[in-house]
């Protein structure tokens, strides 16, 4: 990513763990979790009931009914979160409509409402065709863009666990690269039975909460939520006085071209992705304080996370910790980079870096420093954000204070 | 949101659609004035006379070993299959080229859907022993382009876009960012979709199915992007060069015209102008266009939300050397897109 620093100069968060970034930020601090029984669906068939939904929500709370019979409940998720970030940042005042665009990444997007519809096709009923509205993941983006009236670059990149932190990368390139004034990036995704079966049916999911890089992990349990960030070039953000928690650095991104769902055994393309990260951003890996992981709790995945790990940081992998938030917030799936992106600018700014929770005892593959003690204290100024995804995506993010 | 590039060309492209495989098929229709649209079977709507773009005598086996073929959605494999056409008709043998330096960024439609419905209506039907645990990995949108590297080879960036009747655009301009970064030296592009009797039923259920509008279609276009110094290197064959992207999200309110003017900025200079998505449908849009040679590839092989590569393919196969073409697409409620082109000569300039 060349060209002018890339701030980020507001943040939202709607997710399991808490519906906006101070109650996010406390849940971050003192390891409270958002994984907990499920009632969106129904659940009992499977193996897992848990799960990290955002309990006691009401869409009457944030919308006019009219506009929330028009948005799923991912686009819900989206338009909230967005409007958090947006307002915290109040950088829309600031620039021309076509100055300011949208990137985001979307996973199963309006599959909750769009089940309700194929169910009733498959009994015969007619259920209402509205239920279908938001079932691209495109949705979002149509709806954030117009409610916020962001008419510049609108794009939502769909590359299932990994989405959202692509979407973020460049969404930071637009505004690094001056084609964009002002960017919104982030993601949205919502529980669905289509996912909770997916994963149970591949054997995936922990019955219990998961356990990121414990033994006897089974793992992953799934969530919901959405994030957003504001991007800005630096000088701009400092001459309208803006708040600047961090930056976006720099990422990469690459397909491992290995398999469907399995990663590389040696987490070397991981690795790769990783250093071009570090490269992109212009920074050293000694400069690198710890590592939000895609550590999802699944056995093979967090092995090979810790491997790719190895090879990045070499001798000096024990001093730098890889956490996965993914314990808290359950595996938000297309919303999830985003989720973490803003977990890690929170934790930085915070001077800690997380605890992974859960803990269940030592995996000798996984034979790094995870925090499953307790968060730390840290006056690290860089971290990486990790995501991977089905496919073989990857996608990996340098962000700073 | 204007970019101009100065480096990148277009050494490939392929397509597959209800008019065939290939370019030439959907030529021939646009030279006669002809199409590959075909009856939708009354069944689905219980009516007459709607068409779609239909991709009939595919056969994926003729591209893949079957074992494959069984295990890819339909979108896959025409993304493999088309994907593995581009790269022969530019001449890449990959085995040439380091696998980290070429990468893939497709516009996705309705991939995954289809197995997202069957895989859920196992569920509904039966229960968890309805379940198909290997159709799930593809449910995702990814699928074609992950299943297109894995094939090929290639680990270089990869990602794909959805965002309307713009998706392989917004799919072919982030391509272009990832050349001019030089973050790879080869990037395919492009969209794929596909249609299925049940889009059908839920777009009639939408009131999205009208005889007056242009029918839905599916299939894949693939094009593949170099580096200008990495297609001289291996004299590659240069079939167009990228000149300009225009993106325009949503129209602001009141200042239309201003994104209109942005969009259509270099038509005047362009011999050719290919339609897609909705362009065509737009009044806007046709005005600041009337008079020049246009193509709407929509009409011939039907339109979906990731026809913008086949488009883009016909346009440069059809300019001569040095003219100027130009490529519009459009969503209903945006975005809109505006890709600039110059027609390259078969042999290195």
């Amino acid at each position: 990513m060349s060209g002018k620093r890339v701030v980020i100069t507001g943040m939202g968060m709607f997710c399991g763990a808490g519906k906006d970034v101070t109650e996010f930020t406390d849940a971050l601090c003192t390891g409270r979790s958002g994984i907990q029984p499920l009632d969106l669906f129904d659940v009992s068939p499977f193996v897992s009931h848990i799960g990290s939904q955002i309990k006691e929500y009401d869409p009457l709370d944030y919308f006019e009914p009219r506009v929330a019979r028009r948005l799923s409940r991912t686009d819900q998720f989206g338009v909230i979160a967005a409007g958090q970030a947006l307002q915290d940042s109040g950088a829309a005042s600031s620039y021309s409509p076509y100055e300011m665009g949208v990137s985001m990444g979307g996973g199963a997007a309006g599959m909750f409402q769009g089940e309700i519809w194929l169910k009733g096709l498959l009994e015969g009923k007619n259920e209402r065709p509205s239920l279908l509205h938001g079932i691209l993941p495109d949705q979002t983006a149509t709806d954030i863009a117009r409610i916020y009236q962001l008419c510049g670059y609108q794009g939502t990149v769909t590359t299932a666990c990994s989405s959202s932190a692509t979407a973020i990368g460049w969404a930071a390139d637009l505004v690094a690269s001056g084609r964009q004034k002002m960017m919104l990036a982030g993601g949205a995704d919502t529980l669905s039975i289509l996912t909770f079966a997916g994963f149970n049916s591949l054997r995936v999911v922990d019955p219990n909460p998961c356990a990121p890089f414990s033994l006897g992990r089974q793992g992953i349990s799934l969530g919901e939520g959405a994030a957003f960030v504001v991007l800005e070039r630096e000088e701009d953000a400092l001459a309208r006085g803006a708040r600047i928690y961090g930056a976006v650095l720099g990422y990469a991104l690459a397909g491992e071209a290995h398999h469907m769902t399995a990663p590389d055994p040696g987490g070397r393309v991981a690795a790769r992705v990783m250093r071009e990260a570090l490269l992109q951003a212009d920074v050293d890996p000694a400069r690198v304080g710890w590592v939000n992981a895609h550590g999802t709790g699944t056995p093979l995945n967090d092995v090979v996370e810790s491997n790719a790990m190895k090879l990045v940081f070499g001798e000096r992998v024990p001093q730098v910790p890889l956490v996965s938030t993914k314990a808290m917030t359950g595996h938000c799936l297309g919303a999830a980079g985003a989720i973490e992106a803003v977990a890690t600018i929170i934790a930085l700014n915070r001077g800690i870096i997380p605890q992974t929770l859960n803990f269940r005892g030592r995996d000798p593959e996984c034979d790094l420093e995870y925090c499953h003690a307790g968060s730390r204290l840290s006056d690290c100024r860089v971290a990486m954000s990790n995501s991977f995804a089905f496919g073989g995506n990857i996608t990996s993010m340098v962000l700073s204070l | 949101m204007k970019t101009t590039f100065t480096n990148i060309v277009i050494s490939g492209s392929s397509a597959i659609s209800a008019a065939g495989t290939g370019l030439v098929p959907i030529q021939e229709l646009l030279r006669s004035g002809g199409d590959a649209l075909s009856e939708i079977p009354f069944e689905l709507l219980s009516a007459e006379g709607f068409r779609w773009g239909k991709v009939n005598g595919f056969k994926a086996s003729e591209f893949m070993s079957p074992m494959k073929a069984r295990k890819m959605d339909r979108c896959s494999q025409f993304a493999v299959s088309a994907a593995g056409l581009a790269l022969k008709d530019a001449g890449i043998d990959l085995k040439q080229f380091a696998p980290e330096r070429v990468g893939i960024v497709l516009g996705s439609g309705f991939c995954g859907v289809s197995n997202s419905a069957e895989f859920l209506s196992g569920y509904f039907n039966s229960g968890v022993e309805g379940l198909i645990p290997m159709i799930f990995p593809n449910t995702v949108p990814n699928a074609p382009a992950s299943y297109a590297s894995i094939e090929h080879g290639f680990q270089g960036p990869n990602a794909t876009l959805v965002q309307r009747f713009c998706s392989a655009e917004s799919a072919f301009m982030l391509a272009c960012r990832y050349i001019e970064e030089g973050r790879a030296d080869i990037m395919l592009t492009g969209g794929t979709d596909e249609l299925i009797p049940l889009m059908i039923t839920a777009f009639a259920a939408m009131g999205q199915m009208k005889r007056s509008s242009a029918p839905f279609g599916e299939g894949a276009g693939i094009i593949v992007l170099e580096s200008a110094e990495h297609a001289a290197r291996r004299q590659a064959p240069v079939k167009g060069v990228v000149e300009s992207i225009t993106s325009i999200g949503m129209l602001a309110a009141g200042r239309e015209d201003e994104a209109f003017e942005l969009l259509t900025d270099g038509v005047d200079a362009s011999s050719l102008v290919t339609l897609s998505g909705t362009a065509a449908d737009m009044p806007a849009i046709l005005e600041r266009i009337s008079g020049r040679p246009m193509i709407d590839t929509g009409r011939a092989i039907g339109r979906s939300l990731a026809m913008g590569g086949s488009s883009l393919a016909i346009l440069l196969a059809s300019l001569a050397a040095g003219q100027q073409g130009y490529h519009l697409a459009a969503s209903p409620e945006g975005p809109y897109f505006a890709i600039g082109v110059r027609g390259g000569s078969s042999v290195q300039p």
